[in-house]
């Protein structure tokens, strides 16, 4: 049996515990509302270029050079994977969801016959996927703080995938990241960047708008607006991508530390009840010593 | 007098969005303006400066763009920019530092920067469409 004093401690440090976590809630509470924010920010210019590239996606032929972007290489046997995770832990599924949903893909791609790699972004999936798969990473990025430095990071993902790409070192491109629902829930979505996937997004426009597609001019020319819309779609999608990942961290780190002060506060509350026991069979062990030895005079 | 509908958005947050009388663009193949009624145009831009006027001719603001793409049509003109700054908030020593850093340097990135820092220097100096 535990002494009074060791409940003590016990309590106490169950308690500091408890004050930690509920300091992370809050900022964790408001670093999502800043991110969502941004996440707001950026869904003007997502949609338009979005809306850009639809009407223009249909007056693309197969090409070489840029335009491979979104006609493909013809191939389909290199896939990369992007795992999207975030940089810290302590925010409950988040990671580990990402980084099981990877293997998953990576296993079933294989299955297939493909070749895959990976280029794992944030470093809770680098730091796995080099425990795991160390000779199928091509690549890997940590630290993007998208937050912080905005488009930029954005940026350095998609120039380097970019990069690869041109090099003919893949033919297709899958992202996995977590996609912000609400602030307790994320879902795990896959999504197609390379060569880029205009099937779903565009065809229910197009239908509508192309007798308003027709009239438009285009300066210089459709190939050379192509040409230039690509690479940034490509780079968007990324940006997009990061600011759901981050807004989803902070809302899974906010639902678990939610969770954790929740529990550390029952664990105090059971820890208080045995304590108060302990001290009471205490004393009556006492008074029946006690009383039993006046009994016994 | 008409009016058209001006957008200037970039991947962080939407700059300007307003009713203006005219505004002129930096197009790929030489500067536009688009009024009130203009042709339905899609056009990618160049680095330069966009300028917004207001119903009287009178110029609102003067931003500057690295590239990107506009497009218009009769009611509104919408452009899409990469890195937007006002050219009343370009600091042009530390842009003249930039391009003396940039100018070693020889791969594309970095001769695609100095393009920018250079047509930045530009559209400080220069007073074209100023008064319309």
């Amino acid at each position: 049996m535990p002494s009074l004093k060791d409940i003590k401690t016990q309590i106490n440090s169950v308690g500091s515990t408890r004050k930690i976590t509920s300091a992370m809630k809050m900022v964790a509470a408001s670093k999502l509302r800043r991110s969502q924010e941004k996440a707001e920010a950026a869904r003007p210019y997502s949609s338009r270029l979005e809306e850009m590239l639809a009407s223009l996606a249909s007056s693309a032929a197969s090409g070489e050079g840029i335009i491979k972007l979104l006609t493909g290489t013809g191939n389909d046997q290199n896939y990369v994977v992007v795992p999207v995770s975030a940089d810290r832990g302590l925010c409950g599924g988040f990671n580990s969801s990402i980084n099981k949903e990877t293997f998953r893909l990576v296993k079933s791609l294989e299955d297939d016959g493909k070749n895959v790699q990976l280029m794992p972004v944030g470093k809770k999936s680098r730091d796995f996927f080099n425990r795991v798969m160390k000779d199928k990473i091509l690549d890997s990025l940590a630290d993007l703080n998208v937050s912080v430095n905005g488009y930029d990071a954005a940026l350095q993902v998609s120039n380097k995938l970019q990069e690869l790409y041109f090099d003919g070192k893949f033919d297709k491109c899958i992202i996995v990241f977590n996609k912000f629902k609400s602030a307790i829930s994320q879902e795990v979505t896959k999504q197609q960047l390379i060569p880029l996937d205009v099937s779903d997004s565009s065809k229910e426009e197009n239908v509508d708008d192309s007798a308003a597609k027709a009239i438009y001019d285009y300066e210089p020319d459709e190939e050379t607006i192509l040409k230039d819309l690509l690479p940034k779609n490509v780079s968007i999608q990324i940006f997009k991508v990061l600011l759901e990942s981050d807004a989803g961290e902070h809302g899974a780190r906010m639902a678990a530390m939610d969770n954790a002060t929740r529990n550390a506060g029952e664990m105090i509350d059971s820890l208080t009840l045995k304590y108060n026991r302990t001290r009471q069979a205490f004393i009556t062990k006492e008074l029946i010593e006690i009383i039993s030895g006046a009994e016994s005079i | 007098m008409a009016t058209i509908s001006f957008d200037l958005v970039s991947p962080e947050n939407l700059i300007f969005n307003d009713e203006v009388g005219m505004i002129i663009v930096p197009g790929k193949d030489g500067d536009f303006g688009v009024l009130p009624g203009h042709s339905k145009v899609m056009s990618s831009l160049r680095p330069g400066r966009v300028m917004v006027y207001g119903e009287g001719k009178n110029l609102l603001k003067s931003f500057f763009v690295s590239g990107g793409f506009a497009e218009v049509n009769p009611e509104k003109c919408i452009v899409l920019a990469e890195s937007v700054d006002e050219v009343n908030a370009l600091d042009k020593s530390s842009i003249e530092k930039e391009i003396q850093e940039l100018s070693g340097q020889e791969n594309d990135m970095a001769k695609e920067q100095l393009g920018i820092a250079k047509a930045k220097i530009d559209a400080i100096d220069s007073n074209f469409y100023e008064k319309v």
